[in-house]
């Protein structure tokens, strides 16, 4: 789903006039001490540093594959859904061919928004300030008072501003700046092996059920993504009283829930994957459970994907889409600053699925990972609480532990790549080396870019 | 036909008295003051078995796509809730292990604009004219820790039931926040 329009790229691309943005304006900081992957410390300004944020926006989002939608969101031509890319508005929409396209959600001319819906279907967008209206392919459809304008203007060179590369994998929709970028499969590497454990139960793939939970958390994005990566550590405790719960007798977990095994994917990439590895791993809504054909999974995916990533454990596609196959929760974290992230989730089930079985995995996805559910809850409270000290000088300065498992990544030889312990933090180690890279390489926009 | 059924007929879908309203607002102030005080037990006592608890998202849409922007009966919410999910919800508190509330919220459950109507049983399938649909605003202000505070503004449409020893329950809730983006790290209250 590659696009062929050429970017339209920088908004420095005028066809009459000149821009210049003096290089100065953007200044980027040398990261590399602020990682140590060897030795697995962190250094805190990571999360609190607003230059630092603009560098992640410029190095990191920009270049990066970011998660979109799900192509379940766009039936016929004119259907559309806003989002962000890092802290680019965007709208994705399906063109008269029906082709999924995304723009940068902001009129050419003065720059406001030239939709404001959340999602639904339109012939065009048009901006409510001064009437500049874009077809379905980012063209410009009409310009009231074009008479005033000299006549080198050429409307054609000023539609939306396109996403150059548009792609999806099995219903994953991501989009890239990058004008040329590694391809999304192949960027996706081994992490594609673990992702097929929630996307490929069957033929017929996965949709997404109607609407997006939308919350925000006062922690940087980071803190969510990473811990998505490779924190199982953190399950036991902060979510102790979901497990209780959660459990047969509603007084505690059972024994083989907190002393689990498991493994831990990591690559270059960013990506991480972290599960717990028994052969009845199973679903933990009662009416999926029943559903699902365990046989039938084995055949297709594996003994290693049903005994591990099919159901319980979470994983990060760097730098900010995450998922939990066991309830079938899909979120990007949307940066908004240092300090602060937007959390937008929707719930995936299987397009086989009949209705009482989808509204069991909607129902149990709300009821433990929605905004209210008994596990979230305790996943924000813990990110602003990670955050807000952080900004002491002293604090700032403390480097944080990530030492976990240090060493013990290896070939497992039953899952592809190289896997830690489950309790680990070699994802996340993986994760800030992933992040220093791009933070201190210059991305295509730049000057000195080589 | 009895008196008695007669008059029930004719309460269908009017307005209540000035005694049942006052009942209306006395429970959803005793309602208010259990959960500010956490007594969520005492609180699922005031809600009826077959209970319908939904608190549905909602989105930003065009004018003449307004149809849509409360999400349906199956798509995404913040509450879709049965008494007993409800009750499963509240157990965790008891746990001693909800961080999320522990320390605990701050909270203060504030209602207003109270609507009371009998209910009129040709809309309101297996409801009588003895039962009460009600639409009230809520203003939930949440203060925690140090300084984190949320609100929560919305609409509840209610049915009350009137159970066989004369006491209200609520037997459904539609909750509508008036919210897009949740403004909040997460919902720990109900409301």
């Amino acid at each position: 789903m590659t696009s062929t329009i050429e970017p339209q790229g920088a908004a420095t691309a005028t066809p009459r006039g000149t821009l210049r943005r003096p290089a100065d304006l953007a200044r980027n900081i040398d990261v590399s001490g602020l990682v140590d992957t060897e030795g697995g410390l962190l250094d805190r300004v990571v999360f609190t540093d607003q230059e630092l944020y603009r560098q992640e926006l410029r190095r990191v989002y920009a270049p990066s594959w970011l998660f979109l939608a799900h192509t379940d969101q766009f039936h016929k031509p004119g259907d559309f859904f806003t989002t962000y890319m890092g802290e680019d508005p965007v709208i994705v929409t399906l063109d008269r061919d029906r082709r999924i396209r995304a723009y940068l959600n902001s009129c050419r001319h003065r720059g406001a928004r030239v939709c404001r819906a959340d999602s639904g279907t339109t012939r065009n967008f048009t901006c409510t300030y001064h009437g500049w209206s874009y077809n379905l392919d980012g063209s410009v459809a009409s310009v009231p008072n074009k008479d005033g304008y000299p006549e080198s203007f050429e409307s054609g060179q000023w539609g939306l501003v396109e996403v150059p590369h548009v792609e999806s994998y099995r219903g994953l929709i991501f989009g890239t700046w990058n004008p040329e970028p590694i391809p999304l499969r192949e960027s996706l590497g081994d992490m594609a092996w673990y992702m097929d454990a929630m996307l490929d139960h069957d033929d017929q793939g996965t949709v997404v059920v109607g609407g997006v939970h939308k919350w925000v958390l006062e922690g940087n994005w980071k803190l969510a993504a990473e811990q998505f990566a490779t924190d199982w550590y953190h399950v036991n405790m902060s979510h102790a009283s979901a497990l209780m719960i959660l459990s047969p007798a509603g007084k505690k977990p059972k024994d083989e829930v907190v002393h689990r095994t498991g493994r831990q994917y990591s690559d270059a990439h960013g990506n991480g994957a972290g599960f717990p590895v028994h052969p009845k791993n199973r679903f933990d809504a009662q009416t999926v459970h029943a559903w699902m054909d365990y046989d039938a999974l084995r055949e297709r995916l594996g003994d290693a994907r049903v005994e591990g990533p099919l159901t319980n454990g979470h994983a990060t596609v760097f730098p900010n889409f995450s998922y939990l196959p066991v309830n079938g929760s899909i979120r990007v974290w949307h940066p908004k600053g240092p300090d602060r992230m937007e959390v937008w989730a929707w719930t995936l089930v299987d397009k086989s699925m009949p209705e009482e079985v989808r509204e069991a995995q909607r129902l149990y996805n709300l009821r433990t990972f929605g905004p209210s559910g008994v596990f979230e809850q305790d996943d924000g409270e813990n990110w602003s609480e990670a955050q807000s000290p952080s900004h002491g000088f002293i604090t700032n300065g403390v480097a944080l532990n990530y030492q976990m498992g240090l060493g013990t990544e290896r070939e497992d030889g039953r899952h592809p790549g190289r896997t830690s312990e489950l309790y680990s933090d070699a994802a996340g180690r993986a994760f800030y080396g992933r992040w220093r890279e791009l933070m201190n390489t210059p991305a295509w926009h730049e000057e000195n870019h080589s | 036909m009895s008196t008695a059924t007669d008059q029930l007929r004719s309460r269908a879908g009017t307005r209540a008295d000035r005694d049942t309203h006052f009942e209306v607002e006395q429970f959803y102030y005793e309602e208010a003051d259990l959960l500010d005080s956490g007594r969520y037990a005492d609180w699922l006592e005031l809600l009826a078995d077959d209970l319908d608890y939904w608190m549905p998202t909602r989105t930003n849409r065009l004018r003449r796509q307004q149809a849509l922007s409360i999400a349906a009966r199956g798509e995404a919410a913040f509450y879709d809730e049965t008494k007993d999910s409800l009750a499963w919800r509240i157990r965790r508190f008891d746990s001693g292990m909800a961080w999320a509330e522990d320390p605990p919220s701050r909270t203060r459950h504030l209602v207003t604009n109270v609507m009371a109507r009998h209910v009129d049983p040709a809309e309101q399938d297996g409801f009588t004219a003895d039962d009460l649909w009600v639409r009230s605003s809520f203003l939930v202000h949440q203060n925690r820790l140090e300084r984190e505070v949320n609100i929560f503004a919305g609409s509840r449409t209610d049915i009350l039931r009137r159970t066989a020893d004369g006491r209200l329950q609520v037997a459904r809730r539609a909750i509508l926040l008036d919210q897009n983006v949740l403004l909040a790290k997460n919902i720990s209250t109900f409301f």
